[in-house]
């Protein structure tokens, strides 16, 4: 490339930084002096200087690099909620102060942490004499410090304030910073070690020569003779100003635009007026450098969870199911009784549910449902049962509660003359009594249905399950394990081998006790069925935590890929 | 779903039966036979043999043990269940248990017997100690329904009184305790006592046991004496007794003890409880006992519930190596629950237990054949066309929790004490941030706006999503509605740009609507409008006001609407 169609390539930038050489045309400048003489952010200055390197117009003299350290994603995380090593010496604490048991599991599903991070903290402490490992996998705190966890806490604070200089900390702590940076097949790691490279710089023989042209051509097209190097200066802001509108989509200052036609004949930007009197033919149209990046838009878009649910959904109907919808307020007619939990079941306590404040029982229930459910819970009724064989409190049915299963929806389906054979399907919002943490949702969808026909039995029940193994979670091998639910009878619970989980539960389903169906009217045989798909649609938009899924961060939304 | 510790070479011993030496079982054998008891392998440690086994069926008590999970292993490996001696063999004068009168009102019910012959060992105890405080804590409703004692029998003589007396009138030294105590001290001291003295509120006369020389046994539910009721390895006589207010959950616990001991090698002995009132099973009732819990059932119900022609042999057979009785006459079959069973109560229940036992891999699924027509419902139809609307208008979806924290929902909304700050709350609230049902969405916009004044600007953020409003019109006391909501920030917006978001969406699912002007609190006053279609209020838009946008933190001028989906989808 000859020396003036490389001026021609010359982005702004590169013209920017050049033009710091202008003056003394042998200086040799550090990166510091560039960055404060032209006044560009660092990525902008790091951009121009690579590319006059690589067009040869710039060399490196001297480089030096400095180790910087500085927080990662997880380290932000840690700072935010503790790192797995102070947790673990936490929990450990706390039990041995109330002489509690701990396993190394039980810190796993309690914390919701990785097992590799537990074992990683726990091998650590366990090296720092902090912790013991005891008989049966229990962890006993020895009390005895650990300097890991206590420089953890300062690294990570200091560095969320700003990253700083490896060298910077003593000894003992960059020891704990080289243990925990992130490493190649490491990514969960809380610091980054990162080199920053300064370079002294100076300009190759071509870069002077280029520099000599640019100041000429900017004299030999002056309208008036320059004064100093304004005039090359001006012309420069010119051309920088034009080429940048393509890169901010800024549109140049008119004076700006006028005095870069009157130099070049050249124009950047073609406008309905050119188009209009034809001078078009006359002009010059800037070469834009077309590799740069592009500037960012947020488009209008679905919600990736949402965007999951509603394939979901789409795959539900094309397999003939039909959608139904039901209150976010329930009884616990339609939550429980009616789906034959005896009202002393466990999970019927005040510890699993949330019941509603005001007001507290609904007015009523619709009958024959009512007598015919309490029937079956005392004695069977028309059934077949024996029941349960105690006094059903018609009281406690009234008792409203936020819908803690989606299979209340079909429970209503189910007592309003449904198709036969007929299917469906809700994706229901349910709430649950339960601490929230990574795997545990207090406010979440379940995904749930029903099938009614004559031809309904247990091994329609497996074959409907097969489909929605190989459909919704594209699994080609199968597991069918035993199950317990209060209103099915027999029980399935569905595994499939998740072509990048591995084997997991994908849901749970059964037949309808008949204690279930007949005294909502129903005499077919129905399967009732639920998905657990959150761990799929966690994997689908790469998130690790359950509370991600509703989260709050607009930035991670728009950049969230999602399913594909 | 107990979860329960056990001992992989006590389960291997169980497994061979007493006398025999232990039948070795790899982890995946193991895996597999838990399909037969429902149970799932949450964790183990090779180096003390420890298994984690997880158990699903809240009906089945008996399998939350070690000594039930082999017991079903067994007579699956055997075909049958192996016979139990004590409950066919009659005892001409067996030891006896007197109740007192009076305790029908209290706690009616107890069941006891005698286990000899079996050398209590660490582990033995161990596990005897497990199934006491599982099958109490989760069968038993904390001990309210069903308790149990275990004592070393050679400290008794018989009878046995299960007496009532007033809290002052007994005393002895309770478990965990080195003094002497009544009863009534008991419940107000001892932590048992606090724990479970509610089961007897409201009491002037309480539960004890004691035997012939007038010796205390224990204090039942709460606590047992420390002189005979405390079991120790090496120990090799046992008295068991269980006491309850549902007689046949109390003799079904008992049965479970008996068959576990039995299991181990001990020699069971009934007793005669003798009642001074009518029970459902007479007066003078012999503990264990097989209450003989059957059904008689078509083959072909079996067979059609299944779908599969199995033939009266196979169930038959599928059924005995589960533990049941069986016997087939012609299309009948005529089953019998074990013992330490009850929780038979329907012909489905037998269905799934031949399904269990011969294993679902057993099974080839099958296509539903039934063609059905499927399809959304008219709401989410109107809720996915305005979705695909606003994410045309350049708006970015979310997606939130509906239970939020009243503060959110209402008072950074300025909604103290107005119509539109009506919630629906929960009761037994565990986090102020999950207290309330949202009755409108712009709260949850407001959430991510709060969050995000980072991401760079326009924001435009909808959510079509469920709101609950109270409504004392409805008999659940509140109406379940989808909603729109929409919300634009940035440093320039203001009112026309949400209207004109809102007029394109009613042009496209053909509606018409009109502004009325109102005032709503969250709004800046003469710049809020209710949004008016076919004469009724469908929903509100306009400029948020000042005060809200500070109480979010919110630092960018926010315009908002919001719409009833649920009414116009009525339309």
């Amino acid at each position: 490339m000859d020396i003036s169609s490389l001026i021609e390539s010359l982005h702004p930038l590169e013209i920017k930084v050049l033009s710091t050489f202008g003056a003394s045309p042998s200086a040799i400048l550090h990166t510091e002096q560039l960055a404060q003489s032209t006044g560009l952010d660092p990525s902008q200055l790091s951009m121009a200087v690579e590319w006059l390197l690589a067009k040869s117009l710039l060399a490196v003299d001297t480089e030096t690099s400095t180790p910087i350290v500085s927080l990662t994603k997880t380290g932000e995380l840690y700072f935010e909620k503790y790192s797995p090593i102070e947790r673990v010496l936490s929990v450990a604490r706390d039990a041995a102060k109330t002489g509690m048991r701990l396993t190394i599991q039980d810190i796993q599903s309690r914390e919701g942490l990785e097992p590799t991070e537990v074992s990683g903290a726990i091998g650590r402490l366990k090296k720092e004499g902090a912790l013991l490992i005891i008989q049966g996998g229990c962890i006993e705190s020895t009390s005895r410090p650990s300097p890991t966890a206590e420089a953890m806490r300062g690294l990570l604070q200091e560095l969320h304030r700003a990253p700083r200089e490896l060298l910077a900390f003593p000894e003992a702590q960059r020891h704990v910073i080289h243990d925990h940076a992130v490493k190649r097949g490491n990514a969960r790691e809380p610091f980054r070690i990162d080199d920053r490279v300064a370079r002294a710089l100076k300009l190759s023989v071509t870069g002077i020569e280029a520099i000599q042209q640019l100041s000429q051509q900017g004299t030999a097209k002056a309208d008036n003779p320059p004064i100093g190097g304004q005039r090359q200066r001006q012309e420069m802001q010119a051309k920088i100003a034009d080429n940048y509108s393509q890169q901010a989509a800024q549109t140049p200052l008119p004076q700006q635009r006028k005095l870069s036609a009157l130099i070049h004949e050249e124009i950047s930007q073609l406008t309905p007026e050119l188009l209009k009197d034809g001078n078009w033919r006359t002009k010059r149209f800037r070469k834009y450098t077309i590799s740069l990046r592009a500037p960012r838009i947020a488009p209008g878009k679905r919600h990736p969870y949402r965007e999951f649910l509603d394939a979901v959904k789409t795959q539900l109907v094309s397999m003939g199911f039909q959608e139904m919808r039901g209150p976010l307020v329930e009884t616990e007619f339609w939550n429980m009784d009616a789906l034959f939990m005896p009202q002393f079941h466990p999970a019927r306590d005040i510890h699993d549910v949330y019941f509603v404040k005001e007001p507290t029982h609904a007015s009523s229930i619709a009958e024959p449902f009512l007598s015919q459910v309490a029937q079956a819970h005392q004695h069977g009724g028309k059934t077949g049962s024996t029941g349960w064989s105690y006094p059903f409190d018609v009281e406690r049915a009234r008792r409203l509660v936020l819908r803690s299963q989606g299979t209340a929806v079909s429970a209503h389906t189910l007592a309003a003359q449904p198709a036969v054979p007929g299917k469906y399907f809700s994706i229901a919002r349910c709430f649950r009594y339960d601490q929230v943490d990574a795997t545990h949702a207090t406010d979440f969808f379940q995904v749930e249905g029903i099938m009614l026909g004559e031809d309904i039995n247990f091994r329609t029940l497996l074959g409907l399950l097969n489909l929605f193994a190989r459909e919704v979670a594209h699994a080609k091998e199968v597991k069918f394990l035993p199950a317990y639910f209060p209103f099915t009878e027999p029980s399935v619970e569905l595994h499939v081998r998740h072509p990048k989980l591995g084997w997991m539960e994908l849901g749970g389903a059964g037949l309808f006790r008949p204690e279930v169906t007949i005294p909502l009217g129903v005499t077919v045989p129905v399967i009732a069925w639920g998905l657990g798909l959150d761990r799929m649609a966690m994997v689908a938009l790469g998130i690790h935590d359950i509370r991600e899924l509703f989260t709050d961060n607009l930035d991670l939304i728009r950049s969230t890929r999602g399913a594909f | 779903m107990p979860t329960i510790t056990i001992f992989k070479h006590d389960l291997e011993n169980l497994l061979a039966g007493p006398g025999e030496g232990p039948q070795p079982i790899t982890i995946e054998q193991l895996e597999d036979s838990l399909m037969l008891v429902k149970g799932e392998l949450k964790g183990q440690s090779p180096d003390t043999g420890e298994l984690r086994i997880e158990l699903q069926d809240s009906n089945r008590p008996d399998l939350w043990c070690c000594e039930g999970i082999a017991r079903q292993i067994r007579a699956k490996r055997q075909g049958a269940l192996s016979k139990y001696d004590f409950l066919t063999t009659k005892l001409k004068s067996p030891k006896r248990l007197n109740v007192a009168p009076g305790l029908e009102k209290v706690r009616p019910y107890v069941a006891a017997c005698a286990a000899t012959g079996y050398l209590v060992t660490q582990e033995g105890l161990a596990q005897l100690i497990q199934t006491q405080e599982k099958l109490s804590e989760m069968f038993g409703r904390k001990r309210r329904t069903v308790s149990i004692g275990l004592y070393r029998l050679a400290a008794i003589e018989f009878p046995i009184t299960y007496d009532l007396v007033k809290p002052d009138e007994a005393s002895f030294t309770p478990l965990g305790m080195d003094t002497v105590m009544t009863l009534g001290e008991m419940l107000l001291v001892h932590p048992k006592g606090l724990e479970f003295g509610g089961i007897l509120a409201g009491q002037d006369r309480l539960p004890f046991l004691r035997d012939a020389k007038r010796q205390a046994l224990s204090f039942p539910p709460i606590i047992n004496s420390r002189e005979s009721g405390e079991v120790r390895v090496g120990d090799d006589a046992l008295f068991v007794e269980v006491t309850g207010t549902d007689l046949s959950m109390v003799v079904l616990t008992l049965n479970i003890f008996a068959a576990n001991l039995a299991d181990r090698g001990a020699v069971i002995e009934p007793i005669e409880i003798r009642y001074p009132y009518k029970t459902a099973l007479g007066t003078g009732v012999i503990t264990p006992q097989d209450l003989e819990k059957s059904q008689k059932l078509p083959i072909s119900t079996i067979e059609q519930a299944l779908g599969q022609a199995l033939g009266a042999q196979k169930v038959a057979n599928a059924l005995r190596a589960y533990g049941y009785r069986v016997a087939t006459k012609g299309k009948h079959i005529t089953v019998t629950l074990p013992f330490y069973r009850q929780d038979l109560m329907h012909a489905m229940d037998v269905v799934e237990d031949v399904a269990i036992s011969r294993g679902y891999g057993d099974f080839l699924p099958e296509m539903p054949s039934q063609f059905t027509v499927g399809g959304l419902s008219r709401i989410e139809e109107v809720s996915d066309r305005v979705r695909m609307l606003m994410v045309g208008m350049g708006f970015q979806e979310i997606i939130s929790n509906i239970l939020g924290a009243p503060q959110d929902l209402r008072d950074a909304m300025r909604l103290e004490g107005s119509e539109w700050g009506q919630l629906v709350e929960v009761d037994n609230v565990m986090s102020q941030n999950f207290s309330a049902l949202r009755q409108w969405i712009l709260p949850s916009l407001l959430r991510v706006e709060a969050a995000s004044n980072r991401a760079f600007y326009p924001h435009r953020l909808f959510e079509s999503g469920e709101v609950a409003r109270p409504d004392p019109t409805q008999s659940v006391g509140s109406r379940t509605v989808t909603v729109l909501g929409g919300m634009i920030a940035h440093a320039d917006t203001h009112f026309s740009e949400a209207h004109s978001c809102l007029d394109t969406l009613f042009y496209y699912v053909n509606q018409t609507y009109s502004l009325e002007p109102i005032q709503h609190p969250s709004f800046l006053a003469g710049r809020v409008g209710s949004i008016i279609s076919e004469g009724k209020q469908v929903g509100v838009i306009g400029e948020l006001h000042p005060e809200v946008l500070e109480r979010w933190q919110i630092s960018v001028p926010a315009v908002a609407f919001e719409i009833d989906l649920t009414e116009l989808a009525e339309r």
